[in-house]
């Protein structure tokens, strides 16, 4: 079996399922620790009845799934998107047109967001994955750019006005349902989608798929040698990559009501590397705490001073400079063990 | 004195003291403007006119013997900040009122936003129509004139100077200008135009030259442009150098020639003429005094925005103090077909559509050599320029 062989050549001291559930890696304790912080900070916020930190939070949480996205791709593979957020904005008009034109439906929107971004990310994935490195870099680029302009000029999508009056609804799960518009709930459910979508990636990113693009990233060439198609595999990571954006796209018109041309541009997609990065690149978790991190940082600095931007901007810089991993990836040196995976070295 | 009076009197004091206190709050007015990036200019402008009326009632004791306070918030002209920054001044900082918003998108979004919260906002920029006709909200006031006010004022203007004139239109290439072409194509055509032709060019056309046969064979005698910035530029110094400004009236869009291009255009300007709801040229008293004021405190002439946000200093404290608080319910009623003064003249809040009505004025650029000036030629009422009430929500 050459995914085993795969396997254990790249991490000899990780052989089966028994041992990582057993060990889990430092990272993943990192994540658990952020999972009980920020239940910490729901039920303190939830006490002084302040809905407009949940409703950031929440917010921070929707953009750490595009991060996630990002993250998928430069971080596991290897690949720079530059053009991510046109699947976060494309899974948030098809779900705001859905909540909107069709049915209320949060699981409705979820589905035809996931379906809309599996189309789109096949369709860009083909033609994105038909160059290597800074090419594939300016053809993300370029096609989020076609998308955005596109909607842009488009009357019936609201055009650069965007789309108003998507409606608060009432999620149903079996006998229980939950309210959009209680930020305390709608934040848990956000959360408990971004912890499912960390544990299900970092479960994937373990397996043998995962393994697959780290060769990838490592030594392209080398792969088929092993009797792998690199570009499948690129093209499922960069389709996966266009899902998990979408989804995350989804849940933005039910915090907000509304949606914009603004979600697909450059900005949205800057923004998502750079989160990525300062979080730290391959971890999975570090775009979910880089998110937060720069989410509150932005609404903090930002009514103080309009030069925010200088500021976001020199915490980038230093953190390239100091810290190469980003966040995560420090925490996890000064934690000390384990730190020989690779995984959080970009 | 008896002990319980003493201590009556002591109560008293105490209470009216607590009463003094709550009524010396200050009255909190967020405002959620571009203060970096491409639109950080009209934020500048919204951000000194909405300083220099604040300080001016300020001095004059406040709105209900209360202070005013401005709280600002840059909103990067992109809905998804201007809306979290709203929901930040309207649950955090607990504003009474909130205003600032320029691109329509954020004005929308930021209206749905404060009915949701039970808040009222307003905008003093932004000229989409949709905010007061399909897309009204109860909670959203406009006190500057919109697209369709300003290309009425402009074909009537047109329709008085150059009667049964034959028009040529020349926009860019996407919604917005296509959009303002056709309002206006509509508006001339009602009041006696004749339409010859229109083309489209690209945004960032760098040569319009591959335009000007179509727009000589059809040999108008007035041309009408919804460009902006550089475009601007490079159409009218193209033109000027084909000669083909000769025996041509240029009329266009208020955006196409402003204070941050007309430099660039130079001679080429000159004779432009355009719709808008302010000149800082108007010679009335109570405009002459404030162009003094605000150049006084910031070196520079006001431009349409930073009257129109000046102006609505004067709207909120004529309507919190009809209605005697800044609660929702009874400010929307008072705001409602409220009349007020501001240096354009007076302005009045149409209650059905929540769309101020007042008089429009077509200006020409007079670019001689001797420094730009924005003369007016003409002077629309309101009444003619306001178009019907579209809003159907209230």
């Amino acid at each position: 079996m050459p995914e085993a062989t795969l396997r254990t050549l790249s991490d000899p001291g990780r052989a089966g399922p028994v041992s990582r559930l057993s060990r889990l890696a430092p990272v993943h304790w990192l994540a658990l620790a952020f999972l009980a912080v920020a239940l910490g900070f729901a039920a303190v916020a939830w006490a002084t009845g302040n809905g407009f930190y949940l409703r950031l939070a929440t917010e921070a949480l929707i953009f750490a799934g595009l991060a996630m996205s990002v993250d998928l791709l430069l971080g596991y593979t290897g690949l720079l998107s530059l053009g991510q957020a046109l699947y976060f904005g494309l899974g948030a008009y098809v779900s705001a047109l859905v909540l909107r034109d069709v049915a209320p439906s949060f699981w409705l929107a979820m589905a035809a967001a996931l379906l809309a971004g599996g189309v789109a990310g096949l369709i860009g994935g083909v033609i994105a994955n038909r160059v290597k490195g800074v090419y594939f870099a300016l053809i993300t680029f370029g096609l989020a750019q076609v998308a955005a302009k596109t909607v842009y000029n488009t009357r019936a999508l609201g055009a650069s006005d965007g789309l108003i009056g998507i409606p608060q609804i009432s999620i149903g799960f079996g006998p229980l349902s939950l309210d959009t518009a209680d930020p305390l709930s709608f934040f848990l459910l956000v959360l408990a989608l971004t912890v499912a979508a960390y544990a299900g990636l970092a479960y994937l990113m373990d397996a043998p798929f995962g393994r697959t693009l780290a060769a990838i990233r490592a030594n392209e060439k080398r792969v088929p040698f092993l009797g792998f198609n690199a570009w499948r595999y690129k093209l499922a990571v960069y389709v996966l990559a266009a899902c998990v954006a979408a989804l995350a796209g989804a849940l933005y018109p039910m915090l907000r009501g509304f949606v914009s041309p603004e979600l697909m541009f450059f900005e949205t997609s800057g923004n998502a590397v750079i989160t990525v990065i300062v979080g730290g690149v391959g971890t999975l978790v570090g775009p979910v705490v880089g998110s937060l991190l720069l989410t509150a940082l932005r609404s903090v600095v930002g009514s103080w001073t309009e030069h925010h931007l200088i500021v976001v901007g020199v915490i980038f810089m230093l953190s390239v400079i100091f810290l190469r991993k980003g966040l995560v990836g420090a925490l996890l040196a000064r934690l000390g063990r384990r730190t020989g995976q690779g995984r959080t070295t970009p | 004195m008896t002990k319980t009076t003493l201590l009556g009197t002591a109560a008293l004091v105490l209470l009216g003291l607590g009463g003094v206190a709550s009524a010396a709050d200050p009255i909190r007015i967020g405002v959620v403007t571009p203060l970096s990036g491409t639109y950080a200019p009209i934020g500048q402008q919204v951000r000194w006119g909405l300083e220099l009326a604040t300080k001016e009632v300020n001095a004059a004791g406040g709105i209900l013997g209360r202070q005013v306070e401005l709280l600002f918030e840059d909103e990067e002209a992109n809905p998804a900040v201007a809306t979290q920054k709203a929901e930040k001044l309207f649950q955090v900082n607990k504003v009474d009122f909130l205003t600032g918003t320029v691109n329509s998108g954020s004005t929308l979004a930021v209206g749905q936003l404060a009915e949701r919260n039970g808040r009222l906002i307003a905008t003093t920029v932004s000229f989409s129509d949709a905010i007061t006709t399909d897309k009204c909200s109860p909670n959203v006031f406009r006190v500057n004139a919109r697209a369709g006010q300003q290309s009425a004022a402009l074909a009537e203007w047109l329709a008085k100077d150059k009667p049964k004139a034959k028009v040529y239109y020349l926009g860019p290439d996407y919604e917005m200008g296509r959009s303002t072409v056709a309002a206006f194509k509509q508006a001339a055509e009602k009041t006696g135009a004749q339409s010859t032709g229109e083309v489209f060019a690209p945004l960032g056309s760098k040569d319009y030259s591959q335009y000007f046969g179509q727009l000589r064979a059809a040999r108008p005698s007035v041309l009408y442009t919804s460009t902006a910035g550089n475009d601007t530029v490079r159409l009218l110094t193209q033109m000027s150098e084909y000669g083909l400004l000769r025996n041509l009236t240029i009329v266009g869009a208020s955006g196409t020639v402003t204070a941050q291009n007309i430099g660039a255009i130079g001679k080429a300007a000159d004779g432009f003429v355009t719709g808008v709801g302010y000149s800082a040229e108007l010679a009335t008293p109570e405009n002459q005094a404030f162009v003094a004021a605000f150049r006084k405190a910031y070196d520079t002439a006001p431009d349409l925005y930073g009257a129109d946000s000046y102006g609505l200093i004067g709207f909120f404290k004529a309507a919190v103090e009809k209605a005697g608080s800044t609660d929702t319910d009874p400010l929307r009623k008072a705001m409602e077909g409220l009349s007020w003064s501001t240096p354009q003249g007076t302005k009045t809040m149409r209650a059905g559509d929540h769309q101020a009505i007042q008089d429009m004025y077509a200006v020409r650029i007079a670019a001689d050599g001797s420094g730009n000036r924005f003369d007016v030629v003409g002077t629309v009422p309101g009444d003619a320029a306001i178009g019907s009430d579209q809003c159907t929500r209230f």
